[in-house]
């Protein structure tokens, strides 16, 4: 009895693995590494990558996720899995700058395509590796100043703002923070704080609400997500404060309702659902023979407003 | 009297450090900065009003954060469902997120009471599940556009105290009842500190077990209602760690974790203490990382107090 139940699951194991060895052998394998695919940022980019893998048609994907923006593991342990299952080139949004570099040196060690998009690895941490890793990707800091300028606009010179930060450790909230400082910089703003809600609608909430009474007079908020943004929206709301002025970045669908009312006065939007089957596309050119990736290739950004979404 | 007497200790702590906060952060004590407290306290004392009659018969619930989760995406999804009336949706959403929370308690009082499991272990097991199911049945993505009125509940102010806080309060009440003044409750003291000599009283272990785990994950239900009135969106990643907040705040308010010591006033005090080092901190200037070291130095100091306690209260 035993036996066959055994014979029975090793059955059904060796019907699943079989067909995906028998595939690898004739398409390359494309291993995309995302951040949390419970932020829609990246459910949107799975998607746009899985229509792009069935319009090719020429490679195989498979795509891996984390349980929350903060679980590092996890991506360490799917670049490793990619590397023994001996992929042909990986595509990975790095969950921190740093912690995944030493992982992509033995993957590129390993003879694997690496290409790296959406948060670029430290520069500092890639040469202490000796790596050399081109990155594909938007201009966080750039896309961050969009959103700032367009606050600053609205405010005029002196508007008093704050900051909700991402994952202090991230390149891209670090990045988004020098971009909003640099719109306060050139719009002539006074900063009056800058806090970490680590990417968390819940936390953005009740840092912000207690940062509005420490400055009850601020203008504007500039959220280095959506998700956040919408934390301090409902903040907002539950103070009754309508005169404060809030941006986001991401452009997720959950704040399109917040675009339309006003309550967000603009957000940024990186085409995420772009950015993976871009990078993937480069990759595969890489692994096709063609020439290696330098510096940084820039993907677009654009600001959205009231105006993008009536 | 000697509950009373813990009580009124962890009490005069929590008073010394409202004091500290007036005197050197400013605004702390404006009626809107103790309005933002309170807001933000609510969904970790219903949270820990759970826990604390886990606690209190010697387990643990490691599950509430995942399965607040679940339970908020549970009710989210009923909650806009197209075609139903604000009071048709609203009523079906807690029904729904309650029921969901209960019976994921329930599994867990259940597996652990008749197996004889540690709850650490089940409940670890159901951190898990709960998580997973959340992501799930949502596919991993946010629900979001609740009805205005719902919405507008969660911010409601009677005389500056929000709504969703007077809920806590008065589960906290029903909670404080049915432990002190019910058979029923002083069962459960009498599990945490003796399971023996209640089974031989005739007592079947396994009910009390079973509802001190379902009566948690009623909790967690009507915790993700408030959650979702609270911020207008429903996520299978909302919650994570928020089973430690509980727990600290149960053992900030001096429940032993052994169990069969301590009370739910306790732990109302206890969920204060860290609402109030929260947003004291932050208006006084302090990083987030400070913040977080300093509730953590609380939590140590808090175990360390109760142990001279309890050597006293045992002389």
């Amino acid at each position: 009895m035993k036996l066959s139940k055994l014979a029975s699951v090793l059955t059904l194991v060796a019907a699943t693995a079989l067909p995906t060895i028998a595939v690898a052998a004739d398409k390359p394998v494309v291993g995309l590494v995302m951040k949390s695919l419970a932020n829609d940022f990246f459910k949107n980019m799975l998607e746009g990558a899985e229509a792009h893998a069935k319009k090719r048609g020429d490679y195989e994907l498979k795509a891996i996720g984390m349980q929350n923006e903060t679980d590092f593991e996890s991506q360490l342990n799917g670049v490793e899995n990619f590397i023994t299952q001996g992929v042909d080139a990986i595509v990975i949004a790095p969950a921190d700058s740093r912690a995944m570099v030493a992982p992509l040196k033995k993957a590129i060690d390993a003879g694997i395509t690496v290409v790296n998009f959406d948060v670029s690895l430290d520069e500092q941490a890639k040469k202490d590796a000796g790596l050399d890793l081109a990155f594909v990707g938007p201009d966080n800091r750039g896309g961050a100043k969009l959103a700032g300028d367009a606050l600053a606009k609205a405010l005029g010179e002196g508007g008093k703002v704050v900051i909700i930060e991402g994952n202090p450790g991230a390149d891209n909230a670090a990045q988004r923070k020098l971009g909003f400082e640099d719109a306060v910089a050139a719009g002539k703003l006074n900063l009056l704080d800058s806090r970490t809600a680590h990417w968390e609608t819940e936390e953005a909430n009740s840092v912000f609400s207690t940062m509005l009474t420490a400055h009850p007079d601020i203008q504007g908020v500039m959220a280095a997500n959506d998700s956040m943004a919408i934390g301090v929206i409902k903040a907002l709301d539950a103070a009754g404060r309508s005169d404060i002025k809030v941006v986001g970045f991401d452009n997720v669908s959950a704040v399109q309702p917040l675009l339309k009312d006003g309550k967000l006065l603009a957000t940024v939007d990186q085409f995420g659902s772009q950015m993976a089957s871009d990078a993937i596309d480069k990759a595969l050119a890489v692994v096709g023979g063609g020439p290696k990736l330098e510096g940084w290739v820039k993907t677009d950004i654009k600001l959205v407003t009231t105006d993008d979404v009536k | 009297m000697k509950l009373l007497l813990r009580d009124a200790g962890i009490g005069i702590a929590l008073l010394l450090l409202i004091l500290f906060f007036a005197l050197t952060a400013d605004h702390f004590l404006s009626p809107n900065n103790i309005s933002n407290i309170l807001t933000q306290i609510t969904i970790n004392l219903i949270l820990a009003i759970g826990m604390t009659f886990v606690i209190l018969i010697g387990g643990i619930d490691l599950s509430v954060g995942s399965m607040l989760a679940f339970c908020a995406v549970v009710g989210g999804s009923v909650l806009t469902i197209p075609d139903l009336s604000v009071f048709q949706a609203v009523s079906l959403a807690t029904v729904a997120a309650v029921g969901t929370g209960a019976l994921c308690g329930f599994l867990n009082g259940w597996i652990s009471a008749f197996w004889g499991l540690p709850s650490f272990i089940v409940t670890l097991g159901m951190l898990n599940i709960a998580r997973g199911a959340a992501l799930q049945v949502t596919d991993a993505r946010t629900i979001y556009s609740f009805p205005p009125s719902f919405n507008a509940f969660g911010s409601q102010m009677i005389y500056g105290v929000p709504v969703v806080f007077l809920i806590a309060l008065a589960l906290v009440g029903i909670a404080w009842f049915v432990l002190s003044r019910t058979v029923f409750g002083r069962l459960l003291y009498g599990i945490g500190n003796n399971e023996e000599a209640v089974r031989l009283a005739g007592h079947s272990l396994m009910i009390y077990k079973i509802a001190a785990f379902t009566i948690a994950g009623v909790l967690v239900g009507i915790a993700a209602i408030v959650y979702m009135a609270r911020l207008n969106i429903a996520s299978p990643i909302i919650g994570i760690g928020f089973e430690l907040n509980a727990i600290a705040a149960v053992i900030i308010g001096g429940t032993s974790l052994s169990g069969g010591r301590g009370s739910v006033i306790g732990t109302l005090l206890g969920a204060c203490i860290i609402g109030v080092l929260a947003n004291g901190l932050i208006l006084f200037g302090l990083s987030d990382f400070m913040r977080q070291l300093i509730t953590g130095v609380v939590i140590i100091l808090a175990v360390i107090v109760d142990k001279y306690r309890e050597r006293i209260t045992a002389a």
